[in-house]
């Protein structure tokens, strides 16, 4: 699965190259409707790697717009492969679909996708969290239907257990903390971390060098800031590579993605993870079919060099393809989605029949205050904070256009140190070899 | 020497068997636990409380996912068939003027129709993919089954050429001495003699077409005509991973595949190898 995962996001990454090509010998992108085209009796196709929302709550958009939902729902890596396919066929697949920030610069340049800006009503996005990651050439290409940021977890019974008091808030009392768990004999492998060559591995990689005082791992100029060996990115990769080798972390983790690492946390066959999903308390951890840690695991604002740093934005997107047959029916759709009323509903402060489990933390900021408030967001203060205050774009300077090649070096890389196969000095000139664009 | 030789088939034999037979039983293994029981460490290599709750789940639930499922596995029963029942009748007719024809180009155009083998399908990808957009095939029946027969149709040709090309060519010349049009020497002596080679082409063509995923996934839109690889990849979900469920998905989709080898292994085998012994 993870092999065919990897040739699928080649296979995108090739069409893309092609119509980049293609795109910047002249040819114009795709057509747009006029803001106040009529919608009603229009149908339109939701490309979305999740089950649609609760059919009450889309017959109820139905009602009030006149435009009906067919939703397709697509694997994560497969909506890449249709966004791809279609961008470079020039050819109709659906009218919204998932937008992925990371391949955003690449998306606004081949102009697969429609700038939101004008279709969608002004202040519909003033409440939604990380929408600067979906800006480029000052043109907002999609919006957060899903606010995610890098967190640490931990849990709470097991450092406890450890006669630990206070939770770390450094990077060195954080790995002191692990050392302890793993010599009481708590736990085996107290960390979790995903050393599959997946994209899991460059968002862990990323949010830990942040951690070791890192911004980011480019300047404004786009060049690489991690080959020295006294810099952020290189301790962090140490750091990963050491926390494998003395047994902090599984040997089998080699082989795991970031869904089986946040497994073994939930299995309680881990204590942490320095850098989990923000939405995994409510829908992991302490979800009882899934977990045996229900109620154990907190929130921990990301512990840095110095003290705490702030969370990487890793928001789920929408967006409008540039070849949509109905763009102003997909605009009120994805104004629909990311309307905090409906995310109250979906988060499941209304009706049991209104809840919608592909949303597992509402973009809309007051959305998520409000259902923190009922006590329907785990651990949900802490997290409101680093949403709120300590969070920054993945890339402060702008995602770089060839982030995915850059991320495939990235993975392959730490993979291949992580097994043995590479030092962590090789691993680190690959890297910062395909960062030298 | 001889006793030596046997025992290390036997052994050669055994690796392979268990190396095909261990991921099946594994996810077999899977599909029978909860999600907390199938991630345990170390794992379990029994199913502690064995549990249908992800087939009926799947096969036989009211959700989203179980008409999914059921509409995929329609899906691609039909868009097997009628892709095999398609190549079959084409490349039988093509492999037969191959073999028994002589028109000019003829070897220029078998060999043209051979090279497309070696050409990867991704680079046909977004050709197909405008066309089929272009006609308004995109997201039916027929024009997977199209795109199907087309990526199939040069093997099939291939291995019914060679099939027919084995056939002795005497009885053909006699019915033609007798006055036989070459329709009925082809209806009446050919495909009696090489349906086999036929029966073996149309399993082989059906199994390769029961795991396509690419091309399906591009050309539809919605679970209409979604195939039920395409139906199992979206069962992974942004944040989750429901392997115990798709595990079951998978033994689900092999079922059909894996009874077809089983009662047809020997047409399966002789399609393989037509024409490699003269």
């Amino acid at each position: 699965m993870r092999a065919s995962s990897r040739l699928f996001r080649s296979i995108a990454l090739v069409l893309g190259a092609a119509a980049v090509t293609t795109e910047l010998s002249g040819c114009s992108g795709g057509s747009q409707s006029p803001a106040h085209e009529k919608i009603r009796g229009e149908t339109i196709t939701v490309v979305m790697p999740a089950p649609p929302p609760p059919k009450k709550l889309l017959d109820r958009f139905t009602a009030q717009t006149g435009v009906t939902v067919k939703w397709n729902n697509v694997d994560f890596d497969s909506i890449t492969t249709k966004v791809a396919a279609g961008g470079a066929a020039r050819t109709y697949f659906g009218d919204v679909t998932y937008f992925n920030f990371l391949n955003g610069p690449q998306y606004a340049k081949l102009k697969w996708f429609l700038p939101l800006d004008t279709l969608l009503d002004p202040g519909v996005t003033k409440d939604t969290l990380g929408k600067s990651a979906f800006t480029y050439d000052k043109k907002l290409y999609g919006v957060p239907w899903d606010a995610s940021v890098g967190v640490t977890t931990l849990n709470k019974s097991m450092f406890a257990k450890a006669g630990i008091t206070s939770l770390p808030t450094t990077m060195d009392d954080y790995t002191a903390d692990l050392v302890k768990i793993k010599r009481a004999g708590i736990v085996k492998y107290p960390l979790s971390m995903p050393f599959s060559a997946a994209e899991g591995l460059t968002v862990y990689w990323i949010q830990t060098t942040v951690a070791f005082g890192g911004a980011s791992i480019f300047d404004k100029h786009g060049k690489e800031q991690f080959s020295s060996p006294s810099s952020p990115g290189y301790k962090a990769a140490q750091w990963m590579i050491s926390a494998l080798k003395t047994g902090l972390v599984s040997p089998g983790a080699v082989n795991d993605g970031d869904s089986q690492a946040q497994g073994l946390q939930a299995q309680g066959l881990s204590a942490s993870s320095l850098v989990d999903y923000a939405g995994n308390v409510s829908s992991l951890y302490d979800d009882p079919k899934q977990s045996k840690v229900v109620g154990q695991v907190v929130y921990l604002p990301v512990p840095g060099a110095h003290g705490p740093v702030r969370s990487i934005n890793l928001s789920d997107g929408i967006g409008v393809p540039a070849f949509a047959k109905h763009p102003a029916a997909a605009a009120k759709f994805v104004s629909w989605l990311i309307d905090g009323k409906n995310q109250i509903k979906f988060g499941g402060a209304g009706a049991s029949d209104e809840v919608w489990s592909a949303q597992y933390l509402p973009s809309n900021y007051p959305a998520l205050t409000t259902l923190n408030a009922k006590g329907k967001v785990g651990d949900g203060a802490v997290l409101l904070n680093i949403l709120k205050n300590h969070s920054q774009p993945y890339f402060p300077y702008g995602t770089p256009e060839w982030y995915p090649a850059f991320s495939h070096a990235v993975q392959t890389s730490l993979h291949a140190a992580a097994t043995g196969t590479m030092t962590v000095p090789d691993a680190i000139k690959a890297m910062a070899a395909a960062a030298t664009h | 020497m001889e006793t030596r030789r046997s025992w290390a088939r036997r052994a050669g034999v055994l690796f392979v068997l268990v190396w095909t037979i261990i991921p099946l039983y594994w996810a077999v293994n899977i599909s029978l636990q909860t999600n907390v029981q199938g991630s345990a460490k170390p794992s379990n290599y029994l199913p502690p409380t064995p549990s249908l709750s992800n087939y009926i789940a799947l096969l036989l639930g009211s959700g989203e996912t179980a008409q999914a499922m059921r509409q995929g596995f329609v899906n691609s029963i039909l868009e097997c068939l009628c892709a095999t029942l398609l190549t079959t009748v084409l490349a039988t007719l093509a492999a037969y003027a191959f073999a028994r024809m002589r028109f000019r180009g003829r070897t220029v155009l078998f060999y043209a129709v051979l090279a497309t083998l070696a050409l990867p399908a991704y680079t046909t990808l977004i050709p197909v993919y405008q066309l089929m957009s272009a006609v308004g095939l995109v997201n039916t029946y027929v024009g997977i089954i199209l795109v199907y027969c087309s990526g199939f149709l040069p093997l099939a040709t291939w291995i019914l050429h060679n099939y027919m090309t084995a056939l002795p060519i005497s009885i053909e010349e006699a019915c033609e001495a007798d006055g036989a049009t070459r329709m009925q020497v082809l209806w009446f002596v050919v495909l009696p003699l090489a349906r086999p080679g036929i029966a073996s082409t149309a399993l082989i063509t059906f199994l390769f077409g029961w795991g396509q995923f690419l091309f399906p996934l591009i050309l539809s839109t919605d679970a209409s005509t979604a195939p039920l690889t395409v139906v199992i990849a979206a069962l992974q979900g942004r944040h989750s991973f429901p392997f115990t469920m798709m595990s079951a998905a998978g033994v689900v989709a092999v079922l059909l595949p894996a009874l077809i080898a089983l009662v047809a292994n020997k047409y399966i085998v002789n399609g393989m190898l037509a024409g490699s012994v003269k």
